[in-house]
Parts: C-alpha cells; structure tokens; sequence
C-alpha cells in the first residue's frame, strides 16, 4: 500500500473514527506485526495478543502519528517493539513508561525520519546481501550470535567480527 | 576496548529492543545526555523499520480488526512528567542515598531485573580507583563531572566500554568531580599493593549479592 494511502486512511480513522478504513489499516499491517513477534519466538497466542495490543493503540492514538515526521511503517513498526519490550518487562513499576521515554529520544534529534532516510539510503547501497542479512538476523529477528552461526554454517568467531565490520561500514554514514 | 562499532552495537542493540533492563537504561540516559547517540538510535531505528516493512505478512489465526476498537482503551494514559529515564527510576541524582566504599569514593546499587548489575558511582574531586581489569564488560556513561584514565578524558554524555584486555586506573577531574552509571557484566579484577585486598573483599561480598 502506498504512503499517501495509508496517511489518508489514517486521518479518516482519527477524525471520523471511520471502522472501515481501519479494517483496511488492519488487513495491511497486523500480518507484518504478527509475522514480527513470531520471528522474534513468541508463540502464536502471545503475538496475536501483542497485536491486538498495537493495533487499539493505531486506532486510538491515530491522531498522534504525523506524516510530515515521519513514514507510518516506522510509526507502527515503533509502537510493536515497544508493547514487545514491556511485554518482557515483568516488574515494571515506573511512572513513565518505555513508550513515552523511547518517543521522546527519538525526536530528541531534531531531524525527521525524511532527513534520515538519506542516510539510510546510502548505508544500504553500501551493503553487501550477507551483511544486510546479518544484520536483520542479530537485531530485527534478534536471533542469538550462536544460533546465527549454527544456521550459517560459520564459526562464532566469524559471526561476531562481520557484525562488528558491517556496524564500522555503517558508522561512516551517520557521523 | 573502547571501539566505535561495541557503542554502535549497542546502540542498535537498544534500537531492537533486545537489552535487558539494565543495559537498557544505560543505553536510554546515555541517548538522553548525548545527542550523537541519539541521532544514531533514530537511523538504526528506521533500519529495522525498513526490514519490518519488508517483512511478508503471517495471516492472524483468531485476531478481527473489530475486537482491536472493542478492546481500545481511550484512557490511554500520558505521562506529563519530564523524561529522565534514570530521574524515573531513582530520583533526582541530588537525593541519592550514597554509600560510602572507601575515601572519596561512594556507590548506589539501583535495583534491577537483570543479571547485569547496574550502580551510580560518585567520586570527590582527584579521587583515583586503583588498576583494575574486567572479568567480563564494564560500562561506564558519565553523568556529571568528568574523568581521566590511560585512555583518555571522560565527559558528561561520554561511555567508555571495557573488556578484559583493559587494565585502567580511573581518575575523578580535580575541579568537579564525576558521578557515572556503571554496568558491570562480571566482578572486577584489582591489581597492585591492595589488589589482594580488594579482590577478597569482592569475593566475600559476592555471598551476600
């Protein structure tokens, strides 16, 4: 689904609370985010739960996602590693929760997601399949550095030192 | 040693969402205090949001989008407190209840669910800690002040990750002082005329952890 699509169903849902374009929203991404938390071994009743989780915040919260700061792929891929990491947080007694505190970092930074996407761009023309490969499998599938050496069929040694060559490759660009 | 890429590591460790919870407050002051870091967190978050949106989709078995706006809770609270993430977990750094170690040198253990154990150090102007190595990772982020050792000087947004290659002898500025946030993965390994000392005071007070 394109961008603009996707900005205007969202503002149908945050000034009409229009259930037809959110089941629309829904059809889109609660798949991605399900298919997120079980890459990241949840099982199917804890990922579904998470997703029901993210996509009452989506229709709720609507009205806090700015198209001008940023893509609503990373908005909502932002919201589900969020719910993911208080899921985990078993004793989480503190007032301000990890959403407020990760928001507020992010645009701590003046520059939007837009500016960043330059960047990006460059860093991922850069890679080479392998190392973008790798990447994805330590921190978007946060797959452990053994277990990524047992289904690449290379020692652990090698896993390690790669990843630290592809964040050194990566680091030129973001100074 | 104190390389780019283990802070790049973990930064994106943060961004991913996989620290445990004291690395992931460390991380989150350490993006607070420095905006450098911060601007990195940001690309490397848009780096994984580029794989999510790359991701193909795993149909919902049960999940309706109808039972997403019956279960909405429009009391969604927000905080209108001001985000320090470590103000949010112990207070302001003014009220810290210190625990004097030896001469100079105070600690505050913060509780944590973590194996990782995570401690405010607060060190007197021209304070040293005698040479030491790491069993395992030592981190330190600097909060107030600043410090120097064989390395370099330390400032206030500054980290300094260690392994147990290094061998440091850390020293508090000689104007300010320094408080620091310090993760250590294993005890400490001290050296030289009291390092014996030390070292059995670190093994006796393992017993009581």
């Amino acid at each position: 689904m394109e961008n603009s699509q996707i900005i205007d169903l969202i503002k149908k849902i945050s000034e009409n609370r229009d259930e037809l374009a959110f089941s629309e929203i829904f059809d889109f991404i609660a798949p991605k985010i399900n298919a997120y938390y079980l890459k990241n071994n949840l099982s199917n009743e804890q990922a579904e739960e998470l997703t029901q989780e993210v996509m009452s915040t989506i229709w709720t919260k609507a009205e806090l996602f700015n198209p001008d700061k940023s893509k609503f792929i990373t908005w909502s891929f932002t919201i589900a590693r969020n719910k993911k990491i208080d899921f985990y947080r078993k004793n989480n007694k503190n007032d301000v929760n990890e959403e407020d505190i990760r928001g507020f970092l992010y645009q701590h930074d003046k520059s939007d997601d837009y500016e960043i996407e330059y960047t990006i761009n460059k860093i991922t023309e850069e890679l080479d399949q392998n190392q973008k490969k790798l990447i994805k499998m330590s921190f978007f599938e946060q797959k452990s550095h053994k277990n990524i050496a047992a289904e690449l069929e290379i020692p652990l040694g090698t896993v390690k030192s790669r990843i630290r060559a592809t964040l050194n490759k990566m680091q030129k660009h973001i100074q | 040693m104190n390389t780019t890429a283990q802070k790049n590591e973990l930064i994106f460790s943060y961004a991913s969402g996989n620290l445990g919870e004291a690395k992931n407050l460390f991380t989150s002051m350490y993006l607070y205090l420095n905006s450098v870091a911060a601007k990195k967190a940001s690309v490397f978050d848009n780096i994984l949001a580029k794989d999510f949106s790359e991701t193909k989709g795993i149909g919902l078995k049960k999940l309706k989008f109808s039972d997403c706006i019956k279960n909405s809770n429009s009391a969604d609270k927000k905080s209108t407190k001001p985000i320090n993430p470590l103000a949010n977990v112990v207070g302001e750094l003014g009220s810290i209840n210190w625990k004097s170690i030896y001469k100079g040198f105070k600690e505050f253990s913060i509780p944590v669910n973590d194996n990782d154990s995570v401690k405010l150090i607060k060190m007197d102007p021209g304070t040293s800690v005698p040479l030491h190595s790491h069993n395992g990772k030592e981190y330190i982020l600097v909060l107030e002040g600043s410090f120097c050792d064989e390395y370099g000087e330390y400032n206030m947004g500054d980290i300094q990750i260690n392994d147990q290659k290094i061998k440091h002898n850390p020293t508090s500025c000689k104007n300010h002082g320094c408080i620091c946030l310090s993760i250590t993965e294993n005890d400490v390994v001290f050296f030289g005329k009291f390092g014996s000392i030390l070292n059995l005071f670190t093994f006796v007070k393992s017993f009581f952890k």
